[in-house]
């Protein structure tokens, strides 16, 4: 019981933690006991070995390094960069026309169906030319007018037919219209319409 | 005649030694590169020390040691000022080290005890002479290898207490703070890991012969 309590004590003794009376008394076992005194002279020897270890020395260049890694970390963001392909931002932008596009032929299509039809109607001519506004009474003009209103849908475009758009990288890009986009007159119906904003 | 500017004068040549550790930090919290480089040089060799220790790999220590520092620059606004700045350096320290020993032993077993249990059997023979005593036997490198390797056994959780305390000679109430465990704990924590160092050690000691 003796030495079970002495070795108790140990790390404390080694500690220097011991208040006298124990410290006196632990003192007092060692040199009745060999075993405990063997056995706390190993420890205490594993213990300076430990301590005693070999430290790392400190590097001349060791600070340099951490700010120059510190510079290199808070100069990445904190999430890993994801790949991204060199083609996806102009994808997004056509992705963004498309979208505005079909709005605009949803939300837009009657007055522009409208617009264009009477720009037809009145003034078939090329766009270089300034289209001359109709008289207001002059039926003559405006009844074929009217008759060709409503030969078209409720869009800007006949839905009955394959329509293919194209856009034009090049108007994304610049966000501007391609300057052959505007000599040519606007494709309502046919094959394929060029969409330019 | 041009005299010489006084030390004191020149902002580049204020000496910032006398400065504690935890004003240091409040600079470099605020910015201030040169205070953080102040408490990089004045702890790089404790923070080596402990992860060298405790992974028992000195090559990884100034790896890994740069990140804690890293880590240091990156939360310094996270210091609560007042608080003992070696206490919050160690705990990342500590954090960063068990979290690289975690790593190791995922990817393989990379403190094998048995093999360390057969190395230190291999070196007993070398030990035998009673009359030269068997540590002066060994190399001192040899001896160090091998004390390191005894540590490096431990298991982590008694590892990590015992190096704060035999090794870096931390006081038991800081050793809780940084491992974020009571005081009590870290007593009997330390408690066994000397047992067990010892019991690792007892084959290299020339008294244990008589045991």
């Amino acid at each position: 019981m003796k030495c079970r309590d002495a070795r108790r004590l140990f790390g404390a003794y080694w500690d220097d933690e011991l208040t006298q009376a124990e410290r006196e008394w632990l003192e007092s076992h060692f040199t009745g006991c060999t075993g405990c005194r063997e056995s706390y002279e190993v420890l205490a020897r594993s213990l300076e070995l430990a301590s005693g270890l070999p430290r790392v020395e400190p590097e001349p260049d060791f600070a340099e390094r951490v700010l120059a890694r510190v510079r290199r970390t808070e100069s990445v963001p904190d999430r890993l960069p994801v790949a991204t392909p060199r083609w996806a931002p102009a994808l997004a932008v056509a992705a963004v026309v498309l979208v505005a596009a079909v709005f605009a032929i949803q939300f837009g299509g009657r007055n522009t169906t409208r617009q264009v039809t009477q720009a037809v109607a009145v003034n078939p001519a090329p766009a270089t030319s300034t289209p001359t506004p109709p008289a207001p009474g002059d039926a003559a003009v405006l009844e074929p007018q009217l008759v060709t209103a409503e030969g078209f849908s409720d869009s800007l475009f006949d839905h009955s037919a394959d329509v293919e758009f194209v856009l034009d990288p090049v108007t994304v890009r610049r966000g501007q219209a391609h300057p052959a986009t505007k000599l040519a007159p606007p494709i309502t119906s046919g094959e394929q319409a060029t969409i330019t904003f | 005649m041009e005299l010489p500017v006084p030390l004191e004068r020149d902002p580049s040549s204020v000496s910032i030694v006398p400065v504690s550790d935890e004003d240091l930090m409040g600079r470099a919290a605020e910015d201030d590169e040169r205070a953080f480089t102040e408490l990089v040089r004045r702890f790089e060799g404790r923070v080596k020390n402990l992860i060298s220790r405790v992974l028992n790999d000195r090559e990884a220590s100034d790896d890994l040691a740069q990140e804690v520092f890293v880590r240091v620059y990156a939360h310094r606004r996270n210091y609560r000022r007042g608080s003992k700045f070696s206490t919050w350096l160690f705990t990342i320290a500590a954090n960063l080290a068990k979290n690289e020993i975690r790593r190791r032993v995922r990817r393989r077993n990379w403190f094998s005890l048995d093999a360390l249990q057969e190395m230190l059997q291999d070196s007993a023979p070398q030990l035998a002479d009673p009359r030269e005593g068997q540590e002066m036997a060994l190399q001192r490198g040899q001896l160090a290898e091998l004390v390191g390797q005894a540590i490096a056994a431990v298991p982590e959780k008694y590892r990590m207490a015992l190096v704060l305390r035999d090794i870096e000679s931390m006081a038991y109430e800081e050793i809780a703070e940084v491992l974020g465990i009571p005081g009590g704990t870290v007593r009997s924590r330390i408690n066994r890991a000397r047992g067990m160092l010892k019991r690792k050690l007892q084959p290299l000691l020339r008294r244990e012969g008589s045991q």
